[in-house]
């Protein structure tokens, strides 16, 4: 049972830049949580705020209902996993994942348990005996993982784990981490900047910028219901296309751009008309038919689907994804329907949802 | 239950704990040896043998402690990964350790010279003791050592066969 909250988290540096502002979220018993965005973004620093590595400069963190702002980190029951693995050369893997428990002076007999369950899950049982160096990357970011599980720590920490491992192995051992999230049911707070990552792991992600929390959801309401431009831009690959456009009656114009809007859509931007808003298409929501017209500038085949780089009237430009192979030369014309848009305030840059 | 009875799954985990664990406990017992010896040496080299022992028995008294250190240093590395020869090894060298007490310090001991006129005792009661004691510890860390790592060879390779038949 691990339930974790952090109330209004601020982190001031001594040089009063303030890294975090105001950082809420609950998390609950067994749940993974990322905490996505850019470099700087404050998401390593809430981290380790909470792992007890950074002084918290205003809020309270609670674990289990208990305030833990001002315990030390050794106290906290965390375990935390580094992108550099932090694992003593000169030891053993054994030695290695047993090294917190010998200090604190826990029976040999039940560290060697510990070890042999914890190698059991990931996989290390044959590679105990074996120094770090003489493993893969993947197989150290494992031993890192094994040397938390055999603390049996309340919460999981984890700071970019994956970001040392080539593309291949990053796969794999992301696999390994959702795996072990199932088989333990720990609660997991995962940082990173790769929003695959992000996707594929979490119950919820928090998407930062800033500083500032932009969005709190699960991975299909961040991808499909995105709160701001931020958020729909981050979450995505490619990103989606942005637009100014104006709502005029039944349609939505702009330079080079002439949408038709739906009932609902309409009833949407109901209290837009007339006035400019930001239009988000994805990649992925452009098909071929009637629409935007383009005079294609690349074409790029990834196998089940192809991307299309063109430029339309007055230089708008398009990024969609097609499906299935497409043989597009430079130069030609194509035009693409949309299947799905989003709206948001030209200003404020929050999503436009009307009165759902 | 007392807390130091071990239970039977205790001591499989024991031996099983020895596939991943140094056999720290014999190599630190070499160590203990070395330093014992250390200590020897330091003691009869301060006291005047020189002028009492052949100058070719002192040569090749420091050409043993070199070997000795050599051997034990090296055997001290070996038993740590659970070498069950060295244990034959370190046998010898720790029954030579008791026979080096017959040697220069039993004979040193109340022995006199006789030094620009002056007659001098070359190791008096309490060096001797000590030579004695460092000699013995020295021995006894070896042999226990030996004992120790044979033993704990024997039940790993007992232990590793059990796992070969079971898998």
């Amino acid at each position: 049972m691990a339930e974790l909250s952090l109330q209004h988290i601020d982190k001031i540096y001594d040089n009063n830049v303030q890294a975090v502002f105001d950082f809420n979220l609950d998390v609950k018993d067994g749940e993974l949580i990322v905490l996505v965005g850019p470099s700087g973004c404050g998401k390593s620093t809430t981290l380790r705020m909470v792992a007890g590595l950074e002084d918290i400069s205003n809020g309270h963190l609670l674990l289990d209902g208990k305030d833990i702002t001002q315990t030390p980190a050794k106290d906290r029951d965390m375990a935390m996993v580094f992108q550099n693995y932090a694992l003593y050369g000169h030891m053993t893997i054994y030695e290695n994942m047993a090294f917190s428990l010998t200090l604190r002076k826990e029976n040999p007999n039940v560290i060697h348990k510990k070890v042999l369950a914890a190698a059991e899950i990931l996989g290390l049982t044959s590679q105990l005996n074996k120094k770090p160096a003489q493993l893969s990357g993947g197989q150290r970011q494992r031993v890192a993982m094994g040397r938390s599980i055999v603390r049996n720590p309340k919460v999981f920490l984890f700071d970019e784990p994956l970001s040392n491992l080539d593309a291949k192995l990053r796969g794999a051992t992301r696999r390994e981490i959702l795996l072990l999230h199932k088989r333990l049911q720990a609660t997991m707070l995962y940082v990173t900047h790769d929003q695959t990552e992000a996707l594929t792991l979490a119950d919820r992600i928090v998407c930062m910028s800033m500083g500032h929390v932009q969005q709190v959801g699960t991975p299909l309401e961040l991808y499909d219901s995105p709160d701001n431009v931020f958020v729909a831009s981050f979450i995505g690959l490619p990103p989606m296309n942005f637009y100014d456009v104006k709502v005029v009656g039944n349609e939505l114009q702009g330079n080079g751009i002439k949408v038709a809007l739906t009932p609902e859509e309409k009833k949407t931007l109901a209290g837009y008309e007339g006035k400019e808003i930001t239009l988000g298409v994805r990649p992925e929501n452009f098909t071929e038919g009637e629409g935007f017209k383009v005079s294609v500038t690349n074409n790029e085949n990834l196998g089940m689907n192809t991307l299309v780089y063109g430029t339309g009237e007055g230089g708008v430009k398009v990024t969609a994804k097609l499906k299935g192979w497409k043989n597009y030369k430079v130069g030609d014309t194509a035009s693409f329907g949309i299947l799905r848009k989003h709206f948001f305030d030209k200003e404020t840059t929050n999503a436009i949802r009307g009165d759902k | 239950m007392s807390k130091n009875v071990k239970t039977a799954e205790d001591r499989l985990i024991e031996r099983d704990r020895m596939r991943f664990v140094k056999n720290s406990a014999c190599s630190n017992l070499c160590y203990l040896a070395l330093l014992f010896n250390v200590f020897y040496f330091v003691l009869l080299y301060r006291q005047d043998v020189a002028n009492y022992y052949y100058n070719i028995q002192i040569g090749a008294s420091i050409i043993y402690n070199l070997v000795f250190m050599l051997i034990v240093f090296m055997s001290s590395e070996s038993v740590k990964h659970y070498h069950k020869n060295y244990s034959y090894v370190l046998l010898v060298v720790g029954l030579m350790q008791i026979v080096r007490i017959f040697v220069m310090p039993t004979r040193a001991h109340n022995a006199t010279v006789v030094v620009e006129e002056v007659t001098k005792v070359v190791m008096d009661n309490w060096t001797y003791t000590k030579a004695v004691i460092y000699l013995g510890v020295s021995a006894a860390a070896l042999i226990y050592s030996a004992v120790l790592n044979y033993t704990r060879c024997t039940a790993l390779e007992a232990h590793v066969k059990s796992l070969g038949e079971k898998a």
